[in-house]
């Protein structure tokens, strides 16, 4: 049964990790695939708090989306005054140092690992709280998102990934919208990472890299961008299709080369077939119905 | 009678290519200022300096005696500068009046601080928005087609709801680039009536235009730019029957 619980908790993580990085990358249209890197601070900060100073679990965890949220500042600030363009390379630079640096710091483990982090509601209540926590914190995620880009900020955000220039001669300012939902995607997954450590207990820099940041882009891409269940679906997909063929019996010779196989053939495979993922985002933005208007779309409106 | 838009002493060149040289030019509330001149003629370039789209090597832009020295585009737009584009520059993934919702100078739904814990003034700025919207569409014809996506509408209805988004802000100062280019019969007739009616409200406008008739329909005066400079300054008819002018336009 536990391994079934280990598996909904990563997919409950993964569901999170993935909505949020879509806001990012999709929505927002910030081209960054560092969003692991935010997840592992979420987990480092989260982990080291109630391990060295016993910050009760939930307010360290909490603690780690802040320290994410803050960090990504570290990253978008710079990068975005100049121009996104260098956000990609800047994210991917914030991602690799941290990792290499976070290997060679022993207070926090090193390449090693932590371990020995403090668990959180599984001795006094069971796995099963810790399940239905990590499901019900993926719901409220999407949700989340949902209701935020589907209200004025989604149009704010679409309007800029269409046209930055003409967005800003609105006198709108895009770069603290960039800066802003980076912010909160990171922070999103801060909280994830927070929720792994106090689950698995272990920690170790390698988790966390490049490998991780392909995993959650395929599922967003496979998944569909900018779609509300897009990543919830591609999370799914991704996390259970590694273990579905470890049922197969092979032998690990083949079953590893095998599971890398399956992805790159499934990002292969979507690219040329449905690239716009399993569910296809609508091209035009609607939003929240408003009161008394429901009905109206823009193929009627038109004739 | 002051100047609503003044500009002193603008210079901007890319490498050798000079598009400003000088330029002084003065935009009063109310009235309508043509800017002619052939292509390459600093035109376009002069809308993207005053608007801090391209930065000027020197001299100043103010909006009712405010500089704009050093600030970025949303901020002049904040201030209350409009401007339309050349190429129309719409959102496609946005319907008509989402395209104009945008546009409020006072709206805070760009800020996820105030979308996340401010929920009630963000109802108010929308609701506000819409309305203003809603009013704006009625006034410039568009209202029928306010929730089409604008791919699917006319070229010159595009053009029209360009203007209409440029008016969501409640600008000080218009600049139209180019509104009437491949525009034809009744939305024609309609972007002249809103761009006058913008006008008698007080707001000084500025219009590139290749159309010289529009030009003389609309424009109370004219500016003819050459290489950069300001020429001459005038009524449109007298610009136009200047030879020395005809000849550098037509280039013969």
């Amino acid at each position: 049964m536990d391994y079934v619980y280990t598996i909904l908790i990563l997919i409950g993580l993964f569901v999170i990790l993935a909505s949020s990085f879509d806001l990012v990358i999709g929505h927002c249209g910030l081209i960054s695939i560092a969003h692991p890197i935010f997840y592992a601070i979420g987990a480092y900060v989260s982990a080291m708090l109630s391990k060295q100073s016993g910050m009760p679990v939930p307010l360290s965890i909490l603690c780690g989306g802040v320290g994410a949220l803050l960090a990504s500042a570290l990253v978008a600030v710079p990068a975005l005054r100049v121009s996104g363009d260098y956000l990609l390379i800047a994210s991917i630079g914030f991602q690799l140092g941290l990792i290499e640096l976070a290997k060679h710091f022993h207070e926090i483990g090193g390449a090693g690992g932590l371990t020995n982090i403090p668990s959180f509601l599984i001795k006094d209540f069971g796995r099963e709280t810790y399940v239905v926590l990590v499901l019900a914190l993926a719901v409220v995620t999407v949700l989340f998102i949902r209701w935020l880009t589907q209200g004025p900020y989604g149009r704010m955000m679409t309007a800029m990934r269409d046209d930055e220039l003409a967005f800003s001669m609105l006198g709108r300012n895009a770069i603290w919208i960039k800066v802003a939902v980076f912010a909160i995607g990171s922070g999103i997954a801060g909280i994830a990472g927070g929720l792994y450590a106090h689950y698995f207990r272990f920690l170790e820099p390698d988790q966390f890299g490049l490998l991780q940041s392909s995993a959650v882009l395929t599922m967003v891409v496979v998944g569909g961008m900018r779609t509300t269940m897009g990543p919830v679906i591609g999370a799914i997909v991704l996390q259970l299709m590694p273990q579905i063929i470890t049922f197969f019996n092979l032998p690990p010779s083949i079953l590893g080369p095998l599971q890398g196989l399956l992805f790159t053939g499934l990002v292969l495979f979507f690219m040329f077939v449905r690239p716009q993922g399993l569910l296809a985002a609508a091209d035009l933005w609607v939003g929240h119905k408003p009161q008394g208007d429901a009905g109206h779309s823009g193929k009627e409106a038109c004739s | 009678m002051s100047a609503t838009l003044e500009i002193r002493g603008l210079c901007k060149s890319f490498g050798g290519i000079v598009v400003a040289d000088s330029i002084d030019l003065d935009l009063v509330a109310g009235r309508v200022l043509g800017l002619i001149g052939p292509n390459g003629a600093g035109k376009t370039s002069l809308f993207n300096l005053v608007c801090g789209v391209v930065k000027p090597d020197a001299g100043l832009v103010m909006l009712d005696g405010q500089s704009f020295e050093g600030l970025p585009t949303y901020q002049r737009a904040r201030m209350g500068l409009a401007r339309t584009w050349q190429n129309l520059r719409l959102f496609p993934s946005l319907t008509v009046i989402d395209n104009l919702m945008l546009g409020p100078r006072a709206y805070s739904a760009d800020r996820l601080v105030d979308v996340l814990f401010r929920p009630a003034q963000i109802r108010a700025h929308e609701a506000e928005a819409r309305d203003r919207a809603l009013d704006i569409l009625e006034r410039t014809g568009l209202s029928p087609i306010a929730r089409s996506r604008v791919q699917d509408i006319s070229f010159g209805q595009q053009k029209l709801v360009g203007v209409a988004r440029a008016l969501m802000n409640d600008a000080r100062c218009l600049l139209l680039d180019e509104p009437m280019a491949g525009v034809e019969g009744q939305t024609y007739a309609l972007i002249q009536k809103a761009v006058r009616d913008i006008a008698a409200s007080g707001v000084a406008i500025c219009v590139v235009e290749h159309n010289v008739a529009f030009i003389r329909d609309l424009c109370d005066e004219g500016v003819f730019m050459f290489a950069g400079k300001v020429l001459a300054r005038g009524s449109v008819e007298q610009l136009i029957a200047d030879p020395h002018l005809t000849e550098l336009y037509f280039g013969t």
